[in-house]
Formats: structure tokens, C-alpha cells, sequence
């Protein structure tokens, strides 16, 4: 097990670190200049001599692998350098932004998985009933309808018609109920449509017959025996999603004022801020793969029979 | 089943209730001004980088000099500012009594200082290193410059030139130590900021007890919290949002003025006749773009505001029976496709623009206008314009936008636009007499001459063809009734509170 885990862990390393040098390479080669964007950010037109100095401060003037290895060197001793735009150290932004992002992620997941257990579950043992046609078309509403929509409709009713939420988060529990629910209502779509796929095919298998035929109530063989045996997946689709949300929602994060990562990545993609793109990779890469290797261990801690690497042996 | 279901009900409820219990209304009688706002800033240095128009609009830093709604120059914290006869030396009094918010008098010496540092820091205004500053008493400083520097008093009047005690602003990037009628209260970069009332101020009364920025980058959550009272104003209304609240005049005062945002587009002389730009320049029509972007511009007929003394120019009306005969009589007949055509060739040309700032939608709506008066063209949008064809001269038409007026004065447009050379000037426009007036404006000091000077020089490139200038976007405010003095008919965006700003609930 040890050594599963060191191995995943090197495998880390180098995906990481693959992934920075691709990320730096894309943005070198991509259109836009640092030192422009920084000079004309509210639209006045930059002088060339002004524009050159300042690409010669910023390093940018330096050749590709001259300004990657300065960069690595400043990760293996801790410094993942400043921002271009805010002059703040990356690592602090990145710091900032992850404890909202990790916020959200925790509530919206916990909401997501609240909505569409009950759902999937209700759905599954009423297949084809009244029930499961709702919980379908809440299903198919929420995964079409896109974030921004919902956001904005929920904001609509909650604050201006309902007047029970603010608009303003002012970083109470409170402010965390929308962005929350926004979050959480596509996830639940997607969540229920899978979990009632996972149960349906569990509840037509024969060991559910043979413990109804030995008259084990059907509620004890869907809590004990159904979701159990529909774990792994769900565990591989909450996984893959806490990847995805910790990643940040510049939708989200746009709209309900949330300074998380995903706010963060887009106004440095924007500014072509290079120390805190690259900084954002990591930490989401980094985040996505031991999110992965946490599911690993989780299906084999469900399911002895699971080989290292997650297949079933 | 059914009692389970009631209580998880009767739960969201309560819980729904709490939240709208502890609701914020302000919890005395304060007088707490809430301001929705586009842009946040990393840091309240307003030395550095664009910090300055954040500290400026929320009433914590000030200039020597500030620019009124017509942009002429007013003074400020400076009585006056004389230049001597050769025009190489300025000499700035500053007013009686002028303060920080700890009491410490603004003296001559410490606005040196804070000159020095601005150019020390900010690489923009690096080139104030090249002069020298003398104070020659506690109020009065002089400026040495090596050439005649007639914009003296529109450097003076930039919002980056805030003074600070730089002594006593141990922490420039979350409390700075300045002059203006607010002080910090809690700043979170790029976020929220929430000022209160110098009690120091060194010009009278400031009416409000503080007032509180949100930083709301998304136009719906700006539109939702004025609708639910959460903000008392702010400025950027969207097209769609200025509908909505123009439906109610009781609830919402709203307020737009032609800014200083320009969207124009240069003609590529290199490439284009002087008859197919003529032609270009009457066909497009600008009122109907300004219409078709609902209110956010303003039609432009110069690069600056009719309502300066440099923004007095002409120019003809859209007529596309006038552009059809300008092409006729230079040879181009129209082939069977409804494209003009010479020599066999059909004219066809290639717009460049980049998505934002509606440049977008004008290079689109460009397009229909030439196409139907027969010039075919195809649009190619980029990301980045001056790296690809503002430096590679690479089009027929190049849309832009940027700020005309930075600073009241037409000069810097002028010098970076028209300029035989200049960066932006790179459709090949090249007039001798153009060239000639503007090495005039730089040396000219008398601000009437100056204008007069600005609009012969916009005039001519304007009869060339060798640009057209579409809109000016206005900024349009929105504030609650009560709500006075946000700046909102000025049409700098640095400006938004001062002492004479009030709130009557």
C-alpha cells in the first residue's frame, strides 16, 4: 500500500511539473503582453519606450526557458514568485482564494449530495411512477439550465422578491446559501440521473430478489445492501466533481462577489499574469490528483476485493 | 412521512427567516453611502500602477489640481501654478491650511517627495525623474523642466499624483496617510473598501460619516442589490439595466454623460484610396451604431467631447447616396453580386478588431453598412491588438478603443494617434501640416491657442479620411433619490465622492 502511494505521489511530481512547463509554453506563445496589459489596465494607450522598459523589469524581455527555469527555481525554494498585476505573492493570493473555494466546494457538495440521494433513491424505487417522471424532469431542467441562469434566478427570488438573502455577501453563513444552492442544483441533476442508473441496476440483481424472497425488508436491503453496492461509482463521480469544483466557478464567483480561485484564474488569465496562472495550475493539478488517489484508497477501504489502481479483481 | 416533510419545511423556513432577520440596515443614523463598483484595486498606494483611481474615487487621496466636468483645470490642494517667461520653470503655491487626515501640514517639501516617488515607482511617469524640484519655502515649489512643458498643470492634476504623508503611511498599500475627505476604514484587496469622515479635513465640512465600495464586477448582482436597496448608486449602468430602472424615475435617479472612452477606427492610406475612405467614412453611420448599442455611446464626431473647448470639429453626415457617387466617379462600377468593382477586381476589405468594448458589434454592424452600399469586407477578430495588426499595419480598417482625454488636455491623443510615426498612427496618415501643429501644441502654453491648435490638427485627418471616429462611451449612473454629488456628470472615471457628496434617506 506504501508503495502504491509513493509511486502515485511520484506520479504526481511529474504531472505537476509537466503540466507547469505546458501551461508556461502555452502562455508564452499565446497573444498578449504582460507588461501591456499592466500599463494600459484602464485603456490609456502606452508608450513604446515606457512599454520596453518595463517588459525589461518584468524579465520578459529574457528568452522562454531563461524565464521557465527562474520560475522553477523559485518553486523548489518555496517562492512562487508575485503577481504582475498586484505585485502580492502568489502564494498568499492562491492562500486567499482556496479557503473560499474549499468553503463552497465543502457546502455545495454536502448540499449537491443532500438533493439527489433522496432523489435517486425515490426515483430507482418508483421507477416509471409519477415520482421518478419529476425527479427526471428536475433532472434534465437543472443540467440544461446554465450557471449564470440559475444564479441569476435564484438572486432574483431570494433577494429582490422574497427579500430573504442579500445580495452583498459580507462573508457570513448566510452569503454562502446562494452561491451554494447554485452550485449544488446542476450537480444534484447530474448526481441523481447517475445514482438512479447505479441503484436501478443494483435493485434488478439477484442477491436483492433472493433477500426479498428470505423477507428482508426492501428498506434494509436499500440502505445496507443497494447503496453499498452503488458506492464505488458515486464515489468516482463526487470525486471527479470536488476536482472539478475546486477548480472554482468564475460564474459563481463572479456573481456572488466570492473571491475563490476560479475568479482568481480568469482576472490573471486576463491580465496575462503569469506567476499566478502558473501558480493556479498547480495547485488545482496537484488538488485533481490527490483527489484521485483519494478515491483509489476510499473504494478499496469499500471494497476489499478492489485492486491498487481501483479495478475490481 | 407527512410530519417529517412538515418539520424539514417548517426548518427551511425558520432558517430563511434568521437570515432575513439579521438583514444589514445600518444600525444608527449614520449617514453611510453604499456604492456598487466595476473595478477593485490590489493596493491603496496610489503611487503605483492604477491604484490611484480607486483612492481618488473613494475621497481618500488628492491632487494639486482636478479637472472640472468640461475638463478644465481646477486647483485643488495648490493655490495656483505660474510659469516663467521662458516657459522652463513652474512655480505651485500651495493653498493655507492644506492637511492630512493626522493634522500634519502638506508642505512643499514632502509634495517633492511624493513627485519623486511617484516616478520612482510608477513606470508611466517615470519621465518626471528629468525634472527638477525645488521647495523654496513650506507652500512654495518650483519645477524645472528642460524644454517648455505647457501640460505641467495636467500632470499636476493626475490622480496618481496624490499627496501622502509619506512619513506617517507606515502601511501605503492598506492605510495610506493623504488629504482627501475620507479616511480608511477596512480595506480587503480587490474587494470591499469602507471609508469614514476625516475629521481633519482641511477644506470644511464633509456631509457623509463614511461610505462603503463593493466591489461587484457582474452588471445583474449591481442591477438586483439597487433593486433591493443594498446599494445607494453606481456607475456603469448597462444598456439593458438603464431600461429597467428608467421605468421607475421615483425609485432611481439615473444620469449618463459622454465620457472619455473612445471607439474609433483607423483607415490603412497604404492599402485604400482616398475615395474608397471617403466612401468608407460616409457610409458608415454612427448614430445608428450608438442606437443599436442602446445608449452606452454617445456618436462621435472628433475623438474628444463637443462640450471641450478641443472637441470642436466636423465632420460630414452619413450618405450612402454621397459614398456610392465618390466610387462611381473613381472608376468603380457594381458587378452582378452588388459589390463595387475595378479593373475586374471587386473591393473587398478586411476589418480587424479585437472583442471588447463593443468592437465587436461596430466592426459587424460596419460590415452591413459597407455591404449595402456594395463594399464587401470580412471581419477578423484578435486578441491581442497591438502585438498583431495595430504593429504589423496588416488591415483595411483597425477598430480601437482607448481613453482620448486622460488628463484634459488633447495632446496625448493627438501626439499618439496622428503623429506621422506615432504607434497608433499606423494606417500610413502623413501630413506635413499635421506634423507641423503638432510639434506647436507641445511647446504651446496658452490652454485657448492650445484647443484651437488640437482642432486644426483633428480637422485634417479628419477631412483625410484617415480615421473615423464611431462613439464616446458614456457613463451612466444610477443612484437612489437623496442621493447627491457622486460625480456623476463628470466624465472622468477617477472621480466619484467628495466632501460635498449627501445621502438624504
Amino acid at each position: 500500500m506504501k508503495k502504491y502511494i509513493a509511486k502515485r505521489l511520484l506520479q504526481l511530481v511529474v504531472v505537476v511539473l509537466g503540466l507547469s512547463f505546458l501551461t508556461f509554453a502555452l502562455m508564452y506563445i499565446a497573444p498578449g503582453d504582460p507588461a501591456e496589459k499592466k500599463l494600459s489596465a484602464q485603456g490609456i494607450a502606452v508608450d513604446p519606450e515606457v512599454l520596453a522598459a518595463t517588459r525589461a523589469e518584468m524579465g520578459l524581455d529574457r528568452p522562454f526557458l531563461e524565464q521557465y527555469a527562474d520560475w522553477l527555481g523559485g518553486l523548489f525554494s518555496g517562492d512562487l514568485g508575485e503577481s504582475y498585476r498586484s505585485g502580492r505573492a502568489v502564494a498568499d493570493m492562491l492562500g486567499e482564494s482556496f479557503v473560499y473555494t474549499l468553503e463552497l466546494t465543502v457546502l455545495s457538495l454536502a448540499a449537491a449530495l443532500a438533493i439527489s440521494l433522496p432523489l435517486a433513491l425515490l426515483a430507482a424505487v418508483r421507477q416509471n411512477g409519477i415520482a421518478d417522471f419529476l425527479v427526471r424532469i428536475f433532472s434534465f431542467i437543472g443540467n440544461s439550465l446554465p450557471n449564470f441562469l440559475i444564479s441569476v434566478l435564484l438572486m432574483y427570488y431570494f433577494c429582490v422578491k422574497l427579500r430573504l438573502l442579500p445580495v452583498i455577501s459580507d462573508g457570513s453563513a448566510k452569503g454562502f446559501i446562494l452561491p451554494c444552492l447554485a452550485l449544488a442544483i446542476p450537480l444534484a441533476s447530474r448526481f441523481v440521473r447517475q445514482f438512479r442508473a447505479e441503484i436501478l441496476e443494483q435493485l434488478g440483481k439477484e442477491y436483492v430478489d433472493a433477500a426479498l424472497s428470505r423477507g428482508v425488508k426492501m428498506r434494509y436491503i436499500l440502505f445496507c445492501n443497494v447503496l453499498h453496492n452503488a458506492l464505488i461509482p458515486m464515489i468516482t463521480l463526487t470525486a471527479l466533481s470536488v476536482g472539478t469544483l475546486m477548480g472554482g466557478s468564475v460564474v459563481i464567483e463572479t456573481v456572488f462577489r466570492l473571491p475563490g480561485l476560479g475568479k482568481l484564474a480568469m482576472d490573471a488569465i486576463s491580465a496575462r499574469d503569469y506567476p499566478v496562472i502558473q501558480g493556479f495550475v498547480l495547485l488545482s493539478s496537484g488538488i485533481y490528483v490527490l483527489l484521485n488517489l483519494a478515491a483509489d484508497l476510499l473504494y478499496r477501504a469499500v471494497d476489499p476485493r478492489v485492486e491498487e489502481g481501483g479495478d475490481a479483481g | 412521512m407527512k410530519k417529517r416533510l412538515v418539520a424539514i419545511i417548517l426548518a427551511l423556513v425558520l432558517l430563511f427567516a434568521l437570515c432575513a432577520c439579521s438583514g444589514g440596515e445600518n444600525k444608527n443614523d449614520e449617514k453611510i453611502l453604499r456604492l456598487g463598483e466595476s473595478f477593485a484595486y490590489a493596493s491603496l498606494d496610489p503611487h503605483k500602477d492604477y491604484n490611484s483611481w480607486g483612492t481618488s474615487a473613494y475621497g481618500l487621496t488628492e491632487a494639486l489640481f482636478k479637472m472640472n466636468d468640461r475638463s478644465v483645470m481646477e486647483p485643488l490642494l495648490a493655490e495656483k501654478a505660474e510659469v516663467s517667461e521662458d516657459g522652463l520653470t513652474w512655480t505651485v503655491t500651495l493653498k493655507d491650511g492644506v492637511c492630512f487626515s493626522n493634522g500634519n501640514a502638506v508642505t512643499a517639501e514632502m509634495v517633492i517627495r511624493n513627485i519623486e516617488r511617484l516616478a520612482e515607482v510608477n513606470e508611466r511617469f517615470a519621465y518626471l525623474a528629468d525634472f527638477e524640484y525645488k521647495a523654496t519655502s513650506d507652500a512654495v515649489f518650483t519645477i524645472t523642466t528642460p524644454e517648455v512643458y505647457p501640460t505641467m498643470l495636467n500632470e499636476l492634476a493626475t490622480p496618481e499624483l496624490a499627496i501622502l504623508d509619506l512619513d506617517a503611511s507606515k502601511d501605503i498599500d492598506n492605510a495610506p496617510v493623504a488629504t482627501g475627505p475620507f479616511v480608511v476604514k477596512s480595506f480587503v484587496p480587490e474587494s470591499t473598501v469602507e471609508v469614514s469622515r476625516n475629521e481633519n479635513y482641511w477644506d470644511g465640512d464633509v456631509k457623509l460619516d463614511g461610505a462603503v465600495f463593493y466591489y461587484m464586477p457582474d452588471d445583474e448582482s449591481k442591477l438586483m442589490a439597487m433593486q433591493n436597496g443594498e446599494i445607494d448608486g453606481y456607475a456603469g449602468v448597462s444598456a439593458a439595466s438603464a431600461e429597467i430602472f428608467s421605468a421607475d424615475p421615483d425609485r432611481y435617479v439615473l444620469t449618463d454623460v459622454a465620457a472619455t472612452r473612445l471607439q474609433f477606427y483607423i483607415l490603412n492610406e497604404n492599402r485604400m484610396s482616398d475615395e474608397v475612405r471617403k466612401a468608407i467614412n460616409l457610409t458608415v453611420d454612427c448614430d445608428a451604431i450608438a442606437e443599436y448599442l442602446s445608449g452606452t455611446v454617445s456618436p462621435a464626431v472628433g475623438p474628444f467631447g463637443e462640450n471641450t473647448a478641443y472637441g470642436k470639429v466636423t465632420k460630414p453626415a452619413a450618405d450612402t447616396a454621397a459614398a456610392k457617387k465618390t466610387l462611381e466617379d473613381a472608376g468603380y462600377t457594381l458587378n452582378s453580386d452588388g459589390i463595387y468593382e475595378k479593373g475586374g477586381k471587386p473591393l473587398s476589405l478586411k476589418i480587424c478588431y479585437y472583442p471588447s468594448r463593443s468592437l465587436d458589434s461596430i466592426a459587424v454592424i460596419m460590415q452591413q453598412q459597407l455591404k449595402a452600399v456594395g463594399i464587401a469586407s470580412t471581419v477578423e477578430s484578435y486578441e491581442d491588438p497591438d502585438g498583431t495588426y495595430i504593429a504589423t499595419g496588416d488591415f483595411d480598417i483597425a477598430l480601437y478603443c482607448m481613453i482620448a482625454d486622460k488628463n484634459g488636455d488633447p495632446f496625448y491623443f493627438i501626439d499618439c494617434t496622428l503623429r506621422s510615426g506615432a504607434p497608433y498612427n499606423c494606417g500610413g496618415f502623413e501630413s506635413a501640416e499635421c506634423d507641423a501643429l503638432i510639434a506647436q501644441l507641445r511647446y504651446e502654453t496658452d490652454a485657448d491657442k492650445r484647443s484651437e491648435l488640437a482642432n486644426k490638427i483633428v480637422q485634417i485627418a479628419i477631412d483625410d479620411n484617415a480615421f473615423g471616429y464611431v462613439g464616446l462611451f458614456n457613463k451612466i449612473s444610477v443612484t437612489a433619490p437623496g442621493v447627491t454629488g457622486i460625480a456623476e456628470n463628470c466624465p472622468f472615471d477617477f472621480y466619484r465622492i467628495d466632501a460635498d457628496t449627501d445621502i438624504v434617506r
